[in-house]
C-alpha cells in the first residue's frame, strides 16, 4: 500500500490532467508549439522483466553507458526499472540510491520530506501526468559530507514505440557533500510515437557541491518529451548542470534552477543540436530568491535540416536579493537554409543592487573561417565539423567528464556528416 | 617543378583587380611580389588559393604543371600550396595543437603517430622560439598580431608545402618579430621549397633575400629584376615604379 502522501499528490495531479486540454504552447512571431499530431491516446505504460547485468541493457544503453566504472546505476525501460547498481562502498556510507517507487517504501520519511518540494501537479497537463502515472523512477540520497568519486547514472530508455513512459527522479545531496549525477535519455531510430512526461528534482543542501549532466537522444522516431527539471541550491552550495539536447521529435522542457539561499552558485551551461524535422523548446529560468547568490548561464544550439529551435531564457531576482550577479547568454548557429532559430534572453528584476545582463545571437557558419581551413587541406564538410565542434567545445569542456564528452562530440560528428548536403545547399545559397 | 600563373584574370563583383598576370615560381627559389596598397597583391595569393569571393575570367593557376584553377582550397593545398595569411581567422574552442593535427592529418592516408607529431611540433616550435604553452590556446583568439604570424609560419613548418604564399606576413611585426619570423622562413628555405613573399615594404628582404623581385602596379607585373630591384625601390619609391610605367608606355 504505497503512503498516503504520495497517493494524496497523483490524486491532485490526477485531477489536473484530467482538467485540463492537451496545451499548445503559442509565443509572438513564429513560434508554436503543438502536440495536434500526438496520438496520446494510443500510448501506453510498457512493462518489462528486470535483467540481472549490464551486458543485457537495451542496446542503445549499453552503447552509451560504454564501460565506464560507475558509482551507481539505474536503468528504467518504457515503465519498469530493469537495473539498479549501487557501490557497496557507497551503499555502506549510507548513500541510497534506487528507483523512486522502492524508496517510497523503504524510505518513506525521507521521500515526503523533499518529494516534489519545487515540482507542482498544477503546472498543466503533462507536468500532471508525470506526477499521476510515474513508474519506477529514481531516487538519489547523498548523506552530509560525503564525496562520491563515481558517477552516479540514471538512465531512461524507450525503444519501442507506442510507449508513453512517465518519469520522475528525485535527487538530494546533503550537506557539504559531492557528487556528480548524470541522467540519460535515449531511444533508438524506430518508426512511431512515444511520449516522455519526465519530472525531475534535485536539492542541493547547504555548502554542497554537485555536478549534474543531462543527456539526451531520442534517435529518429517520434518521441515527443514534454517535461519539467528543477534545481534548488541552498546557502553556499554550488551546481553546476550541463543538459545536452541532441534531438528528439518534439522537446518541450522547462529547466530552472533556484539559488535559494545566500551564497549559493550556479553555472548553467547547455547545448542542443537539432536535425530533420526536429522541433526543441525550452524555457529555462535562472531564479534568484535571495541576495549574495550568483549564476551563470550560457546555452548554444546549432540546427541543420528543417529543424526549429527555441530557447528562451529568463533571470528572474526576486525582492530583497540584493547584491546578487549573475549573467545568460544564448547563441544558435544555422547549418542548413531551412532551419530556424530563436534565442529569447529576458530579465526580471524586482530588487535593486544587483549585476544581471544577457545576450543573443543567432549565427551561421563563417566562410571566410571555412576557406580558411581548406587552404590547410581540410575539406569543406571537416571544417564545418571543426567549427561547430569548436562552437560547442567551452560547453563540452564544463562537463568535465571526458567520457560523456567523448559521447557528445561523436554523436555530433555523426550528426553533421548527416546533413552534408544541408550544408552544402545553406553555403552555395549564400 | 613549379607554380605557375599564366595570364590571371580576377574580378570581386563587377571590379576586374588582375589584369593578366603571368608568373612563375619554382622550387627551391625564393620570390618577392611587391607593390603599393591595392594593386592586386593579396587578390593574387587568395586566388592562388582558391578564395570563392575571387573570380577567374581568364587565364590558369598550374601547380606542377596541374590545372588547379577550379580546383577547392583543400584540393590546391592537397598538390602543395600554402598560404600564409594577412589576417587569419580565429577559430574559436579548436586549440593549435589540435587544429595543426587534423591539418597535418588531412594529407595523409593513415593519422601521423602522437609521437612523431609532438616531436615535429616541438622542432618547429623551437626553430620559431614558440612557448609550448601556445599550442593550447585556441587558434588565433586572442593572438597579438606577432603570435598569428608566427602560428601561420608554424603551419608552414608542420605542413611543409612545395610552394609557399606569405601575404604581407611581415605587416604588423615588431622587428624582434619580424626576425624571428624571418628566420623561420630562412630555416624553411632549401631545394624542396618555392616562396612567394608578397610585402608592401622592404623591410622583410633584408632578412629573407630573394632571388626574384617583381612589382605589381593595377593588377599588372610591371617590373621584374633580382634582389637590387627591392634596393632600387627602396631608395626610389614606387612613384619612381608609376613613372617608369608611364614612360614606357608613352
Amino acid at each position: 500500500m504505497p503512503p498516503s502522501f504520495l497517493e494524496e499528490r497523483r490524486k491532485a495531479a490526477l485531477e489536473v490532467y484530467e482538467r485540463e486540454p492537451v496545451p499548445t504552447w503559442r509565443r509572438s512571431g513564429f513560434w508554436t508549439t503543438t502536440l495536434r499530431n500526438l496520438h496520446l491516446d494510443e500510448l501506453e505504460p510498457r512493462h518489462y522483466d528486470p535483467v540481472g547485468s549490464v551486458e543485457e541493457l537495451p542496446e542503445v544503453a549499453r552503447e552509451a553507458l560504454g564501460s565506464e566504472e560507475l558509482g551507481g546505476l539505474i536503468v528504467q525501460r518504457g515503465a519498469s526499472t530493469i537495473y539498479t547498481e549501487l557501490d557497496p562502498a557507497f551503499a555502506e556510507q549510507g548513500v541510497v540510491f534506487t528507483s523512486l517507487e522502492r524508496a517510497v517504501e523503504e524510505h518513506t520519511e525521507l521521500v515526503e520530506q523533499w518529494y516534489m518540494k519545487r515540482l507542482s501537479e498544477d503546472e498543466g497537463k503533462f507536468p500532471a501526468a508525470a506526477a499521476a502515472f510515474w513508474t519506477g523512477g529514481a531516487f538519489l540520497h547523498v548523506p552530509k559530507n560525503l564525496k562520491l568519486e563515481k558517477p552516479i547514472q540514471v538512465v531512461y530508455v524507450i525503444d519501442e514505440p507506442g510507449t508513453a513512459q512517465y518519469a520522475h527522479t528525485l535527487g538530494v545531496v546533503g550537506e557539504f557533500s559531492e557528487c556528480y549525477l548524470r541522467e540519460y535519455c535515449l531511444a533508438p531510430d524506430f518508426e512511431g510515437q512515444a511520449l516522455h512526461a519526465g519530472g525531475f528534482e534535485l536539492y542541493c543542501q547547504t555548502g554542497s557541491q554537485v555536478r549534474l549532466a543531462h543527456f539526451q537522444d531520442w534517435g529518429a522516431g517520434e518521441v515527443y518529451d514534454i517535461s519539467t527539471k528543477r534545481v534548488e541550491i541552498a546557502r553556499d552550495a554550488h551546481c553546476g548542470w550541463v543538459p545536452i539536447h541532441l534531438g528528439g521529435h518534439l522537446t518541450k522542457q522547462t529547466l530552472d534552477i533556484i539559488t535559494a539561499e545566500k551564497g549559493s552558485d550556479m553555472r548553467h551551461n547547455g547545448l542542443y543540436f537539432t536535425e530533420g524535422t526536429e522541433h526543441l523548446d525550452l524555457f529555462t529560468t535562472d531564479l534568484h530568491e535571495q541576495g549574495n547568490t550568483t549564476g551563470d548561464t550560457v546555452w548554444k544550439g546549432a540546427l541543420t535540416g528543417e529543424s526549429r529551435a527555441s530557447y528562451e531564457g529568463l533571470i528572474q531576482i526576486e525582492e530583497g536579493a540584493q547584491q546578487t550577479n549573475t549573467y545568460l547568454q544564448t547563441h544558435s548557429m544555422l547549418l542548413s537554409p531551412k532551419a530556424k532559430a530563436d534565442s529569447i534572453p529576458s530579465l526580471i528584476v524586482k530588487t535593486d543592487d544587483v549585476s544581471a545582463s544577457h545576450g543573443g545571437t543567432v549565427g551561421e557558419v563563417d566562410e571566410e573561417i571555412v576557406f580558411y581551413m581548406m587552404t590547410r587541406g581540410i575539406s569543406r564538410q571537416d571544417a564545418v565539423r571543426i567549427l561547430v565542434e569548436g562552437y560547442f567545445e567551452p560547453v563540452i569542456g564544463k562537463l568535465e567528464d571526458d567520457v560523456l564528452a567523448e559521447l557528445v562530440r561523436e554523436r555530433i560528428a555523426g550528426k553533421i556528416a548527416a546533413a552534408e548536403d544541408h550544408v552544402e545547399e545553406y553555403i552555395a545559397q549564400r | 617543378m613549379s607554380l605557375e600563373i599564366q595570364n590571371l584574370h580576377v574580378r570581386i563583383e563587377d571590379r576586374e583587380i588582375l589584369k593578366g598576370v603571368d608568373l612563375k615560381v619554382s622550387k627551391g627559389e625564393t620570390h618577392a611580389l611587391m607593390g603599393p596598397n591595392g594593386s592586386g597583391k593579396s587578390t593574387l595569393a587568395n586566388t592562388i588559393m582558391g578564395n570563392p569571393n575571387y573570380e577567374v575570367t581568364e587565364g590558369k593557376i598550374l601547380v606542377n604543371g596541374e590545372d588547379v584553377t577550379e580546383a577547392d582550397p583543400d584540393d590546391r593545398a592537397k598538390a602543395g600550396v600554402f598560404m600564409a595569411f594577412q589576417y587569419p581567422a580565429t577559430i574559436p574552442g579548436v586549440s593549435v595543437a589540435n587544429f595543426l593535427r587534423t591539418a597535418v592529418n588531412a594529407r595523409r592516408e593513415e593519422p601521423i603517430k602522437v609521437k612523431e607529431f609532438g616531436q615535429t611540433l616541438r622542432t618547429n616550435m623551437d626553430l620559431l622560439k614558440i612557448d609550448p604553452e601556445f599550442t593550447k590556446r585556441y587558434l588565433n583568439e586572442g593572438f597579438s598580431g606577432g603570435e598569428k604570424k608566427r602560428a601561420e609560419i608554424l603551419q608552414l613548418a608542420m605542413l611543409k608545402p612545395e610552394f609557399a604564399v606569405l601575404d604581407e606576413t611581415d605587416s604588423g611585426l615588431d622587428i624582434d618579430a619580424l626576425r624571428i619570423v624571418s628566420d623561420g622562413v630562412n630555416a624553411l628555405r632549401g631545394p624542396d621549397l618555392g616562396t612567394l613573399i608578397i610585402t608592401h615594404y622592404t623591410r622583410i628582404l633584408q632578412y629573407v633575400t630573394p632571388d626574384f623581385v617583381h612589382i605589381m602596379l593595377d593588377g599588372r607585373i610591371v617590373q621584374e629584376g633580382g634582389r637590387e630591384l627591392a634596393d632600387q625601390l627602396e631608395e626610389k619609391g614606387y612613384d619612381w615604379v608609376r613613372e617608369e610605367v608611364a614612360a614606357g608606355a608613352s
